[in-house]
């Protein structure tokens, strides 16, 4: 037994150490050219921009990546590298994953904080080594004024879903809320503005509002059981894609179909399924590519043209069974470098 | 076990064979320890039942129970294969990871492919068994620990996923596909009848057969074991590779439930199977556990969810809930073996 844990304790100190060697090594070596990569590539010569979004995995984040990489098809001599973590609560290891590149030395960096607070630092540091930063989605706090962001501005616009909420339900009934992760901006500023704009309507009453961890599984788990402690619930809002699958999958499964309004954001090929067969009655739906294509653009401008760019929100389209087939609304749903919704 | 255990002390007539020589009294000893275990952690489940049962007016009705189980499923049957591992002195990290690879390549073979969805099923499943195999020999053959070999595969398999998937969540199952995951026979969830024959599949496994003996062998003195003539390495390896199958299965029975393979599923899964097995009375040092307490486990942290979810409480109340049943839990099991201890000198 007391053999084992040496073994194991050896075994862990050999790896750490060995970690650390090659990281120090690293450093040294990536140091004596990260002044000079930044200073000589910035004109014409060959840009590196890392785009990193909050996680990898979801549907929304691959517009971001379409999006940045057609305004990159678009300039000459600008390598896109789309890396990120897998989880958005992942916060330790996206700024791991930046810090690693700002020791790299890229020439610019275009991400979305997964806590805004916690990135701040990595914002900073990033622009005292000279790397140009650009916020997508979601911003930091404080937010530079050297760092402009390309978001939806989510306070307003979940407002607005409160409003067509609200409007569904004739301004009375029991609804529940899903929410997805404290502590980021997006989800935040979302929950700000929903319960905000419910203010409005004393006849909707906030039965329930549980946590989905962007996890489909937990949303379903969640709302089933929201469901089970309060039957009579009518409307649903959730506020990000794996929420609105679980939560639409946990009333399907209550085969409560059409008996409970559901509102989500974004649109996944599943939600986007449920708002034809009429399961989902509206989704909000941000323009994802329009923040990588923009923010990109912006990136690029900054480095190569030292212009200074403003922050600019990037909206949101209400998607419903109605106007899902409009020109329109097709471009925001499948954007692509020919047809781009910007 | 008491026969195996005389030959051992004829065979080897070492000192330290004689050792592991267990007479009848400390083999009792050892079956009474389990009960005790059993019962401190399903004593606690029936008292949070009850006490769910007064303060929430819908937790006794039959669809909340059936949604309970249904949930806990996914979670039970990691937890059966994660107690072999930890038996035998072992951890495997990675069965959240790898849950989510064989979810995600199933969805992907009935979705891109058009297999038929059972075969897929048994794809995902066989996805695991493969990460299993690697972590088994890696364990064995290169001699690696095991918290290091599943930490490796932890990211290895999520790596996988990414890769594999293109990062995107993927879609397009057959609509008999939720049947695994949602479906019922006459009111009896299908997901609780998959658990029912895993868990009793288990049991004798671990009760009844070689493997099962020599699992607790390995785990209670791996040396000994060794010098008894054990083939560990071949056991070892089959543990890993059960495990593995286990949380593949339970990766599909998860993506079938949301009709989607979802390429950051299982986060953190390994953390809350892991707590199951030392709630049901497993050790991390070894050579304790059994089915029925990791399932006593599985179902007690699925009732304190559903129970927060019912009360309203919020998620983070429920992490630090979980947290301090599972320290309960822990000082109980090292408080009895010190008694255990004492006890038999």
């Amino acid at each position: 037994m007391k053999r084992f844990l040496a073994r194991m304790l050896t075994c862990t100190l050999l790896v750490v150490v060995a970690l650390q060697t090659t990281s120090c090594l690293q450093v040294q070596v990536q140091n004596g050219t990260t002044t000079t990569n930044n200073k000589s590539n910035t004109a014409n010569g060959q840009l590196k921009i890392v785009v990193d979004p909050k996680a990898i995995g979801l549907d929304y984040w691959e517009q971001v990546h379409k999006g940045a990489q057609c305004a990159a098809s678009k300039q000459s001599n600008v390598t896109v590298q789309w890396d990120g973590v897998n989880a958005e609560t992942d916060v330790t290891g996206q700024i791991n994953l930046l810090t690693n590149y700002i020791t790299q030395g890229v020439n610019g960096i275009v991400y979305a904080a997964t806590d805004a607070k916690a990135l701040a630092q990595v914002t900073n540091q990033a622009l005292q080594d000279n790397i140009t930063v650009v916020n997508i989605d979601s911003g930091t706090d404080p937010q530079p004024a050297s760092v402009p962001l390309f978001a939806t501005d989510n306070v307003a616009s979940a407002q607005k879903a409160a409003d067509l909420l609200a409007s569904s339900l004739h301004g009375q009934g029991k609804i529940a809320f899903i929410p997805f992760q404290q502590g980021t901006a997006t989800n935040d500023e979302r929950s700000q503005g929903f319960l905000q704009g419910l203010k409005k309507y004393p006849g909707l009453q906030l039965v329930a509002q549980q946590y989905s961890q962007s996890d489909a599984n937990t949303a379903l788990r969640v709302t089933q059981d929201i469901l089970t402690a309060h039957p009579d619930i009518t409307g649903i809002f959730a506020a990000n894609e794996p929420g609105v699958i679980g939560a639409a999958e946990a009333v399907r499964q209550a085969g409560k179909i059409g008996k409970i309004t559901i509102i989500g954001w974004d649109a996944a090929p599943d939600e986007i399924k449920g708002v034809q067969n009429g399961e989902i009655s509206a989704l909000v739906v941000q323009n994802p590519f329009k923040m990588g294509y923009d923010g990109l653009q912006a990136a690029v401008n900054m480095l190569r043209n030292h212009a200074k760019v403003a922050s600019e929100d990037t909206g949101v389209t209400f998607v419903t069974k109605n106007n899902l087939n409009n020109p329109q609304i097709q471009a925001v749903l499948n954007p692509s470098c020919a047809h781009p919704p910007v | 076990m008491k026969q195996t255990a005389k030959r051992s002390a004829d065979v080897a007539g070492t000192e330290e064979a004689q050792e592991t020589t267990l007479t009848f009294g400390q083999r009792m000893r050892e079956r009474f320890t389990d009960i005790i275990a059993q019962l401190a952690a399903a004593g606690a489940l029936v008292i949070v039942f009850i006490f769910l049962s007064f303060t929430s007016p819908v937790f006794l009705t039959f669809n909340n129970l059936f949604n309970i189980v249904a949930q806990t499923t996914v979670n039970a049957i990691v937890a059966i294969g994660m107690t072999f591992v930890i038996i035998t002195a072992g951890i495997d990290l990675s069965v959240g990871s790898v849950s989510a690879l064989a979810g995600v390549l199933g969805v992907m073979l009935m979705a891109r492919t058009g297999m038929s969805w059972p075969l897929a099923v048994l794809g995902g499943t066989l996805v695991g068994g493969v990460a299993g195999l690697v972590n088994g020999l890696l364990v064995t053959v290169a001699r690696l620990n095991p918290f290091i070999t599943t930490l490796g595969m932890m990211s290895v398999a999520r790596g996988l996923v990414l890769v594999i998937t293109g990062a995107v969540a993927i879609f397009g199952t057959p609509d008999n596909f939720r049947l695994l995951g949602e479906g019922s026979i006459n009111s009896v969830p299908i997901p609780l009848l998959i658990l029912i024959v895993i868990a009793i599949l288990a049991h004798l496994i671990l009760t009844r057969t070689r493997l099962g003996r020599y699992t607790y062998a390995i785990g209670s003195n791996a040396e000994a074991a060794r010098l008894s003539g054990i083939p560990i390495r071949k056991y070892l390896t089959w543990i890993y590779i059960l495990s593995g199958l286990l949380a593949g299965f339970a990766g599909m029975i998860a993506s079938s439930r949301v009709a989607s393979g979802q390429p950051n599923a299982g986060v953190g899964l390994e953390l809350d199977v892991i707590a199951a097995a030392v709630i049901g009375g497993a050790s991390l040092f070894g050579g304790q556990g059994t089915i029925i307490g990791t399932l006593i486990g599985a179902f007690l942290i699925a009732l304190i969810h559903n129970g927060a979810v019912l009360l309203n409480i919020d998620s983070n109340t429920q992490s630090i809930i979980i947290g301090a049943v599972v320290w309960l839990a822990v000082i109980w099991d090292q408080f009895r073996r010190r008694r255990l201890t004492t006890i038999s000198q």
